[in-house]
């Protein structure tokens, strides 16, 4: 039994158990603040701020994150011509790491989120506990993305020697950011309970 | 707790306040076409600021790299290489270049570029800013051409580029020498232009250089302008000493070209673009007027000619008029059977116009008309009258060069002229030199003449009477030796006197002597009671109340 279907929740906030209207829009008699069975809009939230994220992760990669400007000869790096480059001069570690944590990560995250709306959506019944597990890690997983993002912005504060050195962070940077910052409110707005919505359905029916 | 109580205890819990219900999209819908409009925008902007893509190829691609190598004009990026390449017989590097927007109608066929990479020439140092930032392509745009998308870059920087405004005109020289591109034009000793290139003339008679002299100097360019080699040093000796002339150090390595115009015609038009003018050797050549008309005539000499050149001036009065042109062995005079040096000279009348001054005497002009129209009459006629004749001077002491050298001797021998030379002829005296030889020969003549008896007897009766004088002398010399020894002796008790004097004085002055001794004494008093002056002013340092108190006991 969930407490959706005897039409109770507790307050957020104070943790006033209540009665809820079938809408399920509401807020707290005691703390005013908003109650609701389920995150509303979830699905349609994630999907906005999902695709909005897919859209800007096609620029974060093709444009280059960070421009080196050394003795007058600039550098424009892309965050694939980094790995490239880490990989060539034999930093294999270093490479796999700004690979997995800045091109890998943020794929997965996006397929995980793709994978679990159209899931919840189409009721499926399939591994709701692997499921659930999934959703752990994305939450988990996304901030780590933000490393390169530090990085660039690190550098470009501190290296600036002029004409000697500089560094400047580029468009495919702010896309990059967006990507994350994207990806961490979609995985937000998502409400793992919706996963185990049809359990009782199902359960009726077979 | 029972169930019943449970479920009424959850019927009576508090109810939630209803929030009205939102209709329609909710608004983070927006975030999406957000980044959709941004995204489009960004694949515009790329795709619009990109340029014409080329293929420029070169010799070799040093100092070039793929992604990084830029394209630019006065130092502002106008493109980057995409790609180096092989071209199919791999003879060049065929290079990618991507274009900034907008610079299409320049890329034409007159559209030149090459490789900016540090140089070091001997003339100059360029590209220095490359050892740094590595090599660039630098692009001398042109806007007047065909619009093509292949370049053959050029190997070399381009002297003249678009941007240099002036003019450009070709030499003819005879050899190189140590000209080089980029060798400096001077004028006036200011460098105004450059060598731009060189090549051999299609029929490899001489060479082709293609000067560029900048704007404004190019104005003082004009027909009559003489250009000359200006390399290295040029040494000159004359009466007035050693002259040395030089353009400037970089000259002296690098070669260059000096030009001027001559005073006198400066005035004429400015020259075309491309007019080809002649590459004097030195400036000494170039202020020549050139020479067209020339008359020749032979010079039968008597001695040697060793030491003249074909070259060697000829002269009238210290002025040339004239250049020798050969010098052969040809039939003596009449009567005799030996061979003779016969020296042809070329007279050049046009020598002799240059000299305005003439211009305020009548008598004057009109002798050099006839000169000049018709110089074997006038010639013909000075030899018979004024003793015109031709001389072989020494030009140079030290090389012992000669120059032949027209003047008047009307004391001279009548002239002895050979026939059948096929040249007029001017009669000859002997040089300077061979005159001295004659003089000298006639004195040794004269000599031998001379009465040499005569000079021995009155030599003889000299030597007997100094010998008489000797005589008288010595009967006198007792007296004398007497008066002499007296003196001696005085002479030498005054010196004894002397000495003694000064012993005393010496004694007396000696650290044993009396003066010595009380000399040591009074200075050892001095010392004593300077010491025992610092020892009190070192007392009073420390105790300065002892003045007041006295020294105390310790």
């Amino acid at each position: 039994m969930r407490a959706k279907d005897i039409g109770l929740a507790s307050c957020h906030t104070c943790g006033l158990l209540q009665q809820l209207p079938p809408s399920g829009h509401a807020h707290c008699p005691r703390c005013h603040s908003p109650v609701h069975l389920r995150t509303p809009n979830s699905i349609q939230l994630t999907w906005a701020l999902l695709i909005s994220a897919i859209i800007a992760y096609l620029p974060a990669n093709l444009y280059p994150v960070m421009t080196v400007t050394s003795l007058g000869q600039s550098q424009s790096d892309t965050i694939m011509s980094g790995v490239i480059y880490l990989l060539l001069h034999g930093d294999w570690p270093l490479a796999l790491i700004v690979f997995v944590a800045s091109v890998l990560v943020p794929l997965l995250k996006m397929v995980a989120l793709l994978y679990l709306l159209f899931s919840v959506q189409r009721h499926s019944p399939m591994r709701k506990s692997q499921r659930t597990r999934l959703y752990r890690v994305i939450e988990l997983v996304g901030r780590w993305s933000m490393v390169d993002i530090f990085v660039v912005s690190l550098l470009a504060a501190l290296v600036q020697a002029g004409s000697l050195a500089t560094i400047e962070p580029g468009v495919g940077a702010i896309a990059f950011t967006s990507v994350v910052i994207l990806t961490m409110l979609a995985a937000m707005s998502f409400d793992p309970r919706l996963i185990w919505d049809h359990e009782e359905a199902h359960r009726d029916i077979t | 707790m029972t169930s019943p109580e449970q479920h009424d205890s959850l019927d009576q819990l508090p109810e939630a306040v209803v929030d009205e219900e939102r209709k329609g999209l909710p608004i983070v819908w927006l975030l999406p076409i957000v980044a959709l409009l941004v995204g489009g925008w960004l694949i515009y902007k790329t795709y619009s600021e990109k340029g014409p893509e080329i293929v420029i190829s070169f010799k070799t691609a040093e100092g070039i790299e793929e992604g990084k190598t830029l394209v630019k004009l006065k130092d502002v990026k106008v493109g980057h290489v995409e790609t180096v390449e092989f071209s199919p017989d791999l003879s060049e590097v065929l290079l990618t270049v991507s274009m900034v927007k907008g610079a299409r109608p320049y890329l034409t066929d007159k559209t030149r570029f090459w490789v900016v990479r540090p140089r070091v020439g001997a003339g100059q140092v360029s590209g220095l800013g490359t050892l740094l930032s590595g090599a660039y392509i630098a692009i001398d745009p042109d806007d007047t051409g065909k619009q093509v998308n292949r370049f053959t870059g050029l190997e070399t920087p381009p002297v003249i580029t678009g941007g240099r405004k002036g003019t450009s005109y070709r030499l003819k020289a005879s050899s190189v020498g140590s000209l080089a591109v980029g060798s400096p034009v001077y004028f006036r000793q200011i460098a105004v232009g450059e060598v731009t290139e060189y090549h051999l003339s299609d029929d490899h008679e001489y060479v082709e250089l293609g000067i560029f002299i900048e704007s404004p100097h190019d104005k003082f360019v004009t027909d009559a302008t003489r250009f000359w080699n200006a390399s290295g040093l040029d040494v000159s000796l004359s009466a007035s000493g050693v002259t040395l002339e030089m353009e400037s150090i970089v000259s002296l390595i690098s070669g260059g070209i000096a030009f001027d115009t001559p005073g006198e015609q400066a005035a004429t038009a400015r020259a075309e673009k491309d007019h080809m003018f002649t590459l004097f050797a030195n400036r000494a050549q170039s202020r020549e007027q050139p020479i067209t008309e020339t008359t020749t005539f032979a010079l039968a000499f008597s001695g040697t000619v060793r030491g003249l050149e074909v070259g060697a001036p000829v002269e009238f009065r210290g002025i040339r008029i004239g250049t020798v042109k050969a010098i052969e062995l040809g039939p003596g005079p009449r009567g005799t059977a030996s061979l003779v040096p016969i020296v042809l000279v070329d007279f050049e009348p046009q020598r002799l116009q240059a000299y305005g001054t003439l211009k305020n005497s009548p008598r004057a002009l009109e002798n050099r008309d006839e000169l000049v129209s018709d110089p074997v009459a006038r010639v013909h006629k000075q030899v018979e009258e004024d003793g015109l004749r031709a001389r072989l001077q020494t030009g140079n002491l030290v090389t012992g060069k000669l120059f032949v050298d027209i003047g008047f001797y009307p004391d001279a021998p009548p002239p002895v002229l050979i026939d059948n030379l096929g040249y007029p002829q001017i009669p000859t005296i002997p040089s300077s030199l061979q005159g001295i030889l004659e003089g000298i020969q006639q004195i040794l003549d004269k000599l031998e003449k001379a009465d040499l008896q005569q000079m021995i007897g009155n030599l003889n009766q000299l030597m007997v009477s100094t010998s008489n004088l000797m005589v008288v002398l010595e009967k006198d010399a007792p007296q004398l030796s007497d008066d002499l020894h007296g003196t001696l002796l005085d002479a030498r008790r005054m010196l004894s006197e002397a000495s003694a004097t000064l012993k005393t004085v010496n004694n007396a002055a000696s650290p044993r002597g009396e003066i010595g001794n009380q000399l040591q004494d009074t200075l050892k008093e001095i010392t004593a009671a300077a010491r025992s002056i610092r020892v009190m002013t070192e007392y009073l340092e420390r105790h300065p109340d002892a003045l007041l108190k006295g020294k105390g006991i310790k």
